[in-house]
């Protein structure tokens, strides 16, 4: 299937879902979607650096906390609207990503890691210390009255707004899976001098796949504030974003586009199941136990398993 | 014959239908009357936040024990929030729709309570909070009411006693350090304080705040001792006000105030942990026993609380947060008895015209949701013999200081005298 076609079907099934909006009066739906989104997004994003690539980023929920706070920025400074807010946050992130590349990539493996953790620190402190952003006391964005295109609740919008973001997301990194960029990327995480000396200008596309990843994951926070109405730095820097969007495209599988979708709609229904019916603090020991699971019997991922098990039955 | 039949088949149906209509009228009287809410029962409020609900589980069973409410059973509808705001809007949007709860009240404190607004203010409930502060100067949402008593205009109320008492010295004091933990609490606090140095002239030598997640406050206490302030203001959570504390003895900190707006020592858990240390410090508090002829109302709900609260492992004194989320349900209990019903204009028009009688004493809302006057009590922690738990249920240990028809001495400065 050729990008163009991908990105009609993406589209498609994102305005299909979309209009759900007009069937479903349950809002518990959205929000829960809204969230299972979120996560796609985030773990798309991650998979463009950490599954292609081959580099693992610590750093995704300072990405994240970028866009949120960029929407705050802009509602502050000049009550822009949500558009405005996505365009921006996904532009600063992606600026963010391209000074994270361009400081950090000539170090490898953990290093690398260790200094994406460190930014998401020293931008925590930032933020924190940040009064114009709401500081540490946290910022209020207020969902706007007037609801358009017809949509019963706010809630409706920044899920169909996240639905398009979520098929933009899948597309662009299918789009960079298939492209001879994609196979540059897999020969860097292969093994990196061999790309090297094979001629694959490995610095440009890790410095790219960063910036694209990076720009996705604030892409993912930029309608967040609008959804919580109040942001504070602990809850836009939290953890959970971190250890979810490494853990979904793991389970799901790292090598394709669709792992991160399957592992993020796997884990995040389980998750939102989980915190109504068992218990919250389950959530994150589930997501645990499931890794441990899935890097011991599937390493690969569930994409990786259906990879062995259709070429055993083709044997 | 045949018309006689007929009528006889349409009586029988009628009848039937009456005995339906009318067992399903019972049915209906017999569900239980859902209130729904999110508490922080993991993560770092989980102590508090179970707390309170014991407190509010405690409210139901003596509100079915009298027969419900309009005649149902009271049903509490919790989910664990994780003291996460972004888990709220999904567990709010669950209760109204899937649950269906009758009325929601919100969980612990103002990261929690601030993600719920935007719901209730489409689906026009009236909505009691717990524990927030200020959260409705944004909203500003008629229906929004706050059991917590900070008072009409919290930030600036909530750090007056502790300036009252300053300006109460002789001579009068002349500087202040300003210092707070990088966090949401800490930030309203000190912006308030700095509102009161600012009318009462005074001179700020230090202003700066900390992560939370420091480990060693020493540094912090010297740099503050370094500028010779004659009061010390510290907002502060509670793995950072037994940090600063520590630290102010250890360093033996030389100052004539010191304290005001720490979180944790209203608490059993750092109340034995510091003990002596907290000798001399400034702070505020719900309820000192000192004073217990004034709260007379209390003494009714730690006789519930106090027993069961050991046995679940939740804070044993019960002075603070408890039994605000008791008196949060007396709210609406009384509102909806006399409105004789679930209408939430109705709840809020009532919430907001009269005044309540609870377990933490007469209630009345002020335009915006909070209480029309603060009652935070101001206080000195002095003579404090050692770690056990018994010595804070007595008189003598907590000396308040504001407001002055809760005063029961002054402050005894140096604050470094008072360890002797």
């Amino acid at each position: 299937m050729s990008n163009k076609v991908f990105a009609f079907v993406a589209l498609a099934v994102a305005l299909a879902l979309a209009a759900v909006t007009q069937l479903i009066p349950n809002e518990y739906f959205f929000t829960a979607a809204y969230t299972v989104l979120l996560f796609v997004i985030l773990a798309t994003a991650w998979n463009i650096l950490g599954g292609y690539t081959g580099y693992v980023n610590f750093g995704s929920a300072a990405f994240f906390a970028i866009g949120a706070y960029t929407t705050v920025f802009f509602y502050n400074a000049f009550k822009a609207p949500l558009a405005v807010g996505i365009v921006a946050g996904t532009l600063v992130a992606g600026l963010a990503g391209l000074g994270l590349g361009y400081l950090t990539l000539r170090l490898r493996g953990v290093f690398f890691a260790i200094a994406s953790l460190a930014l998401a620190v020293v931008l925590y402190v930032f933020v924190v210390n940040w009064d114009y952003v709401g500081g540490a006391r946290g910022a209020y964005v207020l969902q706007p009255r007037e609801i358009p295109f017809g949509m019963p609740r706010y809630i409706h919008l920044i899920y169909s707004v996240q639905l398009l973001m979520a098929a933009f997301a899948l597309v662009v990194a299918r789009a960079i899976e298939k492209s001879t960029m994609g196979r540059g990327l897999a020969a860097i995480r292969d093994d990196e001098l061999a790309a090297e000396c094979s001629g694959v200008p490995t610095l440009r596309l890790k410095i790219f796949s960063t910036m694209v990843s990076c720009a996705l994951m604030g892409m993912a926070g930029t309608t967040f504030p609008y959804y919580l109405s109040y942001i504070e730095p602990s809850s836009a820097f939290s953890l959970s974003y971190a250890v979810n969007s490494i853990a979904m495209p793991l389970i799901g599988g790292m090598m394709s586009w669709m792992g991160p979708l399957i592992g993020a709609v796997l884990l995040g229904t389980v998750q939102q199941v989980v915190q109504v019916t068992v218990s919250s603090a389950w959530n994150l020991l589930i997501v645990g136990v499931l890794l441990v699971l899935f890097v011991t019997l599937a390493p690969n991922g569930i994409m990786g398993w259906v990879d062995a098990w259709r070429r055993r039955k083709g044997r | 014959m045949l018309g006689n039949g007929v009528v006889g088949i349409s009586r029988r149906v009628l009848g039937a239908l009456v005995i339906g209509f009318a067992l399903s009228g019972t049915a209906l009287a017999q569900q239980p009357l859902k209130i729904g809410f999110g508490m922080s029962l993991t993560g770092p409020l989980a102590g508090n936040g179970k707390a309170a609900l014991i407190s509010m589980q405690i409210w139901a069973e003596d509100v079915n024990a009298k027969g419900g409410l309009l005649g149902r059973k009271v049903e509490l509808v919790y989910y664990d929030d994780q003291t996460n705001p972004a888990t709220v809007p999904s567990l709010y949007s669950k209760l109204l729709d899937v649950d269906k709860v009758d009325l929601v009240v919100s969980g612990y404190g103002t990261a929690v309570i601030a993600p719920a607004m935007p719901l209730m203010m489409q689906r026009n409930m009236a909505f009691m909070g717990l524990f927030g502060l200020n959260v409705n100067s944004k909203f500003k949402y008629d229906r929004y009411f706050q059991i917590m008593p900070a008072g009409p205009d919290p930030a600036v109320d909530w750090t007056r006693g502790y300036f009252e008492a300053a300006m109460a010295l002789n001579p009068k004091p002349g500087t202040v350090a300003l210092v707070g933990a990088d966090a949401e609490y800490p930030h309203l606090a000190l912006e308030g304080a700095r509102v009161h140095v600012k009318r009462l002239g005074l001179k700020v030598v230090y202003d700066k705040t900390y992560p939370p997640n420091t480990v060693d406050y020493s540094p912090i206490v010297r740099a503050i001792q370094a500028t010779n302030p004659d009061l010390v203001y510290l907002a502060s959570y509670p793995p950072d006000s037994a940090g600063m504390v520590r630290a102010a003895n250890e360093v033996g900190l030389k100052t004539r105030m010191f304290g005001g707006g720490l979180v944790g020592p209203q608490f059993a858990a750092l109340k034995t942990q510091l003990g002596p240390l907290l000798n001399g410090v400034i702070n505020y508090e719900a309820y000192a026993p000192d004073i217990n002829r004034k709260f007379p109302f209390l003494d009714q709900f730690l006789a519930k609380y106090q027993g069961r609260a050991v046995k679940e492992g939740v804070d044993p004194l019960g002075f603070y947060l408890p039994p605000y989320a008791y008196a949060m349900m007396q709210v609406l209990e009384q509102a909806i008895k006399a409105t004789g019903g679930l209408d939430q204009a109705k709840l809020a028009d009532y919430m907001h015209a009269y005044e309540f009688d609870t377990y933490v004493g007469k209630v009345r809302f002020a335009r915006n949701g909070e209480w029309s006057v603060p009652r935070m009590l101001t206080v000195q922690y002095h003579g404090i013999g050692g770690n056990d738990l018994e010595q804070w249920t007595k008189p003598g240990h907590v000396t308040v200081l504001y407001p002055n028809e809760y005063k029961t001495g002054a402050v005894k400065a140096p604050y470094h005298e008072n360890k002797k």
